[in-house]
């Protein structure tokens, strides 16, 4: 790897095979991969500094940071305590020592709201891990070798698809009652699923190309393969899927908990503030505007996150990840013909 | 003919998964569910007949026996807190929740579809990005919230607007359709436009990819505008996505308006089932967590074959497919 420029220099279509057999660690896995040592570890700076530079990700960016940064004050500081319940001034309106006011037990509804964002962020966090972890294994399974595993895991995922997140978490919260795990595993599977569905096409051509032929030959095992050549290829289309799923845990959470199979009571999080204070919508209506507000504009932020993110990340659309490839000399429509 | 029999094969498996899955679920609960059901301070013979009722006393595998043999006869079994046959709670259930979801796509269609070709069809990118966060705003509000936002605005007693009911639906059911109608209307705006928002990205990302073939192509080149060969090439290639999509979107309400039933304070499926969790009534939950799985899973085979007679070009891709897999 640390050699990929002079690799790179000396790629070119009079390359004899057995050149090329010796070189099969440093070969250039397809167009987009062609990157040296110094771009790759710039790599994520690149992609988010193009995001930064469009309005819709740079409100993403702004959001996300925002919400990271409150969940961690949120672990040391609150205005006020979570258990601090203030009896003579319930319901208060927003003023300067309750800024977003106080609920039906007194307690302050700004500190609630971010206490609440660690719990969100700890749930969307451990949801996308669990959904990538399992998306990767389908997709692995789908564009395996063996025609049985693969025809199988395709039609599996093709039927297991139509059920839906809430049916699964309520058969989970039969035996778990209401806790986060429940949240966590129903859209961790059901997402992964997604994933698996959306990330196939790409997968399937990488797998199925000549330098992954090449690097079965050459003694390649399938792990890196997959690691090596099927997971770059499909990474952008994961990254937009998995942001996208982040919106979508978010607003899970917020209705899972409402029905009382989500976050247990007692809890902080949006969907706790939402939900307790929806029983008092036709009296106190201004408490219910501050976490769906919150929830909305998370969900928006990352949407439009997945949105830059699919710009940005993936090399064919964002030529800022490909500058470097021009200039170590290769030819990357010739290296794209020697691949096809 | 290999691919139906195979995705008919995986639909028998995965509903035996599935029958066993929830079955299992149920029975790994802590504690005794008859002790939890009967209630505290229950005398122990009380406790013993409810076991006894609910099968509890015999052997798991004769309790999974007997709960499939008797499904597989069409008997969902009786709830034990209401002593109704759950087929007929679910049936009565369903008669409120079918006419929402119904209601709720048809606003959803006539709000995403028109909205998605809108979308598909503008060329200023200003229209375009405009185009892109309202689909966005619109899928990115809770259901609960949004709900909420309708009964501030709409409903009759808290709403700026009074005009709707807020919340119940009427004991008379269908027998008074203006006042079902009534109650049903807040509810299914709330889903119609989270849905509609969905639809019009799924519309818009269908068309734009069909924009591009060679079918709209070619219906320009014989001297179609855009707009037109957009419209009456591109969105027929479409149709067999769109269809798909608005299927499972539909199967997907059921569940997907849990919220909005509780809410609404409706007596739907999702809103029962949600109770039936709550009291522990094993059997009815048992049986209507199974119904609803075996028809999402219906649903899934339904779409899948449907989408290949929508689209024969599916059928050689997908025989090619096999052949390489």
């Amino acid at each position: 790897m640390s050699n990929m420029t002079e690799t790179s220099n000396t790629t070119d279509t009079t390359t004899t095979l057995t050149e090329r057999n010796e070189r099969k660690n440093e070969l250039p896995r397809n167009a987009a991969e062609v990157t040296t040592t110094a771009t790759r570890r710039r790599k994520p700076l690149i992609v988010v500094r193009s995001m930064w530079s469009h309005t819709e990700g740079r409100f993403a960016l702004i959001v996300m940071a925002v919400w990271l940064a409150v969940s961690l004050i949120s672990l040391i500081w609150t205005p006020y305590s979570l258990l601090a319940t203030d009896g003579y001034h319930v319901w208060a309106k927003p003023s300067a020592a309750h800024i977003l006011g106080t609920d039906g037990t007194g307690a302050d509804v700004l500190s609630w709201l971010m206490a609440g964002s660690r719990t969100n962020l700890l749930i969307v966090i451990l949801t996308i891990a669990c959904a990538a972890a399992f998306g990767l294994l389908l997709v692995a399974a789908m564009v395996s070798r063996h025609s049985a595993l693969a025809g199988a895991s395709v039609v599996a995922v093709d039927a297991l698809i139509s059920i839906p997140t809430v049916l699964l978490a309520l058969i989970l919260a039969v035996p778990l009652g209401a806790s986060i795990m429940v949240i966590v595993v129903a859209c961790g599977f059901g997402y992964g699923l997604n994933l698996a569905r959306v990330a196939r096409p790409q997968a399937l051509l990488a797998a199925r190309s000549a330098y992954v032929e090449a690097a079965l030959w050459s003694g390649a095992s399938s792990l890196r393969v997959f690691v090596g050549h099927v997971l770059p290829n499909i990474m952008p289309v994961m990254l937009v899927q998995l942001s996208l799923s982040a919106g979508t845990a978010v607003l899970a959470e917020s209705g899972l908990t409402y029905l009382g199979i989500g976050v247990p009571s007692g809890v902080p999080s949006w969907g706790h503030s939402l939900a307790t204070s929806v029983k008092f919508i036709n009296v106190y209506p201004l408490t219910v505007l501050w976490p769906g507000l919150i929830v909305t504009v998370v969900v928006i932020a990352l949407n439009l996150l997945g949105d830059a993110l699919g710009d940005a990340a993936d090399p064919l659309a964002n030529t800022q990840l490909r500058v470097v490839s021009k200039r170590a000399g290769t030819n990357p429509a010739g290296d794209k013909g020697s691949a096809a | 003919m290999r691919f139906v029999i195979r995705r008919l094969a995986l639909f028998a498996v995965a509903l035996f998964g599935i029958s066993l899955v929830v079955f299992v679920a149920l029975r790994i609960l802590p504690g005794d569910v008859a002790s939890i059901m009967a209630g505290l301070n229950s005398p122990p013979e009380r406790v013993a007949a409810l076991r006894e009722q609910l099968g509890l006393n015999r052997s798991l595998p004769a309790q999974y026996a007997d709960w499939v043999s008797a499904l597989c006869h069409g008997d969902f079994g009786t709830s034990v807190l209401t002593g109704r046959s759950v087929g007929a709670q679910v049936g009565a259930r369903a008669q409120v929740t079918f006419p929402l979801i119904t209601l709720g796509l048809l606003i959803a269609m006539a709000l995403g579809i028109p909205l998605g070709c809108a979308a598909a069809l503008a060329r200023k990118p200003a229209v375009r990005a405009a185009f892109h966060v309202v689909a966005i705003i619109g899928g990115s509000v809770p259901a609960l919230w949004g709900g909420l936002l309708m009964i501030l605005l709409f409903s009759r007693g808290s709403g700026l607007i009074a005009v709707f009911p807020s919340q119940g639906f009427p004991q008379a059911g269908w027998s008074d359709p203006g006042a079902a109608m009534m109650s049903l209307i807040l509810p299914a705006c709330t889903v119609g436009i989270i849905v509609g928002a969905g639809l019009m990205r799924y519309t818009r990302a269908a068309l734009a990819q069909t924009a591009q073939s060679d079918a709209v192509a070619m219906a320009m080149a014989c001297g179609m505008t855009r707009t037109q060969a957009i419209l009456r090439v591109g969105l027929r290639l479409a149709t067999a996505q769109l269809v798909s999509v608005i299927g499972l979107t539909f199967a997907e309400m059921i569940t997907g308006v849990m919220v909005i039933e509780n809410l609404f304070a409706l007596p739907g499926i999702g809103a029962g089932l949600i109770t039936d969790v709550g009291n522990r009534d094993l059997i009815a939950v048992q049986s209507e967590l199974f119904m609803l799985a075996a028809f999402f899973l219906a649903i899934g085979l339904i779409v899948d074959l449907l989408h290949r007679v929508l689209d024969p070009r599916l059928q050689s891709a997908g025989d090619n497919a096999e052949v390489n897999a």
